[in-house]
């Protein structure tokens, strides 16, 4: 083990720990430019809609809004998961994370429903350039979500079996960045495709 | 358990709700110009965005603080440019 610093959180206390936040902000990073890749195709095909439907025809107030309050309370969690964290308290961190992936599971689920009602309107993947983009962009995101799910499931394992430990610690919070990076996307997705898209 | 449930990320929660309401005015409002809308918009994200780096992912909690700024901002600047440069070669026609 390499020395421990006892002036900052127990996720950071190690070189090794520190470093490891250090580059998965730099993977976020890049996570941004993907991100922007595909908002850019997005943006350049959105009124090639062919014989297809367009943005508005599709779009729907309800289930936009239950995706986007699952996400955001799901972010509000798992900072509350962190923040038991650095308390030490081991039950009510589980407790906090599953509560957030649970409410990601609840967004997937709403997500996939509104998938099936884009393809019932007439709008599959290969409807139009802007269908294309529009389910390559969505379902990025929402790919995303489900692999955290994934990991997230595994973080809380770990943390079952060892406690809060320096290590533990430390995947838990690159967890919750991952998470909050989740719901930043989310949020230009609901303003720039969604909102624009009904304006 | 008060302690578990810090007043910031509550305030925070509060603020994202807000935010979102906020931004759903863009189509609550009668005949709102593409502009307006998209102004309110970028206002509404931007907000949302830095509320959630600095309040819940403690961008600016430890020493390479500078180093994270300057990685996430390089990202930004990225992104930006390759949404805006394309769309000012392929959509708005110059």
């Amino acid at each position: 083990m390499s020395k421990h610093n006892n002036s900052v959180p127990l996720e950071y206390s190690t070189e090794e720990n520190d470093l490891k936040i250090f580059g998965f902000w730099v993977f976020l990073g890049a996570e941004i430019v993907l991100f922007a890749t595909l908002f850019t195709v997005y943006f350049v095909l959105v009124d090639r809609t062919g014989s297809g439907p367009i943005g508005a025809d599709l779009f729907e107030l309800k289930p936009l809004l239950i995706e986007t309050f699952l996400l955001l309370t799901s972010s509000f969690t798992i900072g509350l998961g962190v923040h038991a964290m650095r308390l030490g308290r081991v039950k009510p961190m589980i407790f906090f994370y599953v509560i957030t992936l649970l409410l990601g599971a609840g967004f997937v689920a709403t997500e996939v429903d509104e998938f099936l009602h884009f393809i019932h309107e007439g709008a599959t993947i290969q409807t139009s350039a802007f269908t294309s983009s529009l389910f390559t962009l969505l379902g990025t995101h929402g790919a995303h979500v489900s692999f955290g799910l994934l990991w997230g499931t595994a973080i809380i394992i770990q943390v079952v079996r060892h406690g809060i430990n320096a290590r533990t610690a430390n995947k838990a919070f690159i967890f919750s960045l991952y998470w909050h990076f989740l719901d930043v996307v989310w949020i230009f997705l609901f303003s720039f495709i969604y909102l624009k898209g009904m304006m | 358990m008060a302690e578990l449930f810090p007043k910031e990320h509550v305030l925070g929660f509060i603020g994202s709700i807000i935010l979102t309401f906020a931004a759903l005015s863009v189509i609550w409002i009668d005949d709102i110009s593409l502009i307006g809308g998209l102004v309110i918009l970028w206002i509404t994200a931007l907000a949302q965005a830095s509320l959630q780096l600095v309040l819940f992912m403690h961008i600016g909690e430890t020493a390479d603080k500078k180093a994270l700024y300057i990685s996430t901002i390089y990202a930004v600047v990225v992104g930006l440019l390759t949404v805006f440069g394309s769309l000012l070669a392929m959509i708005w026609g110059y």
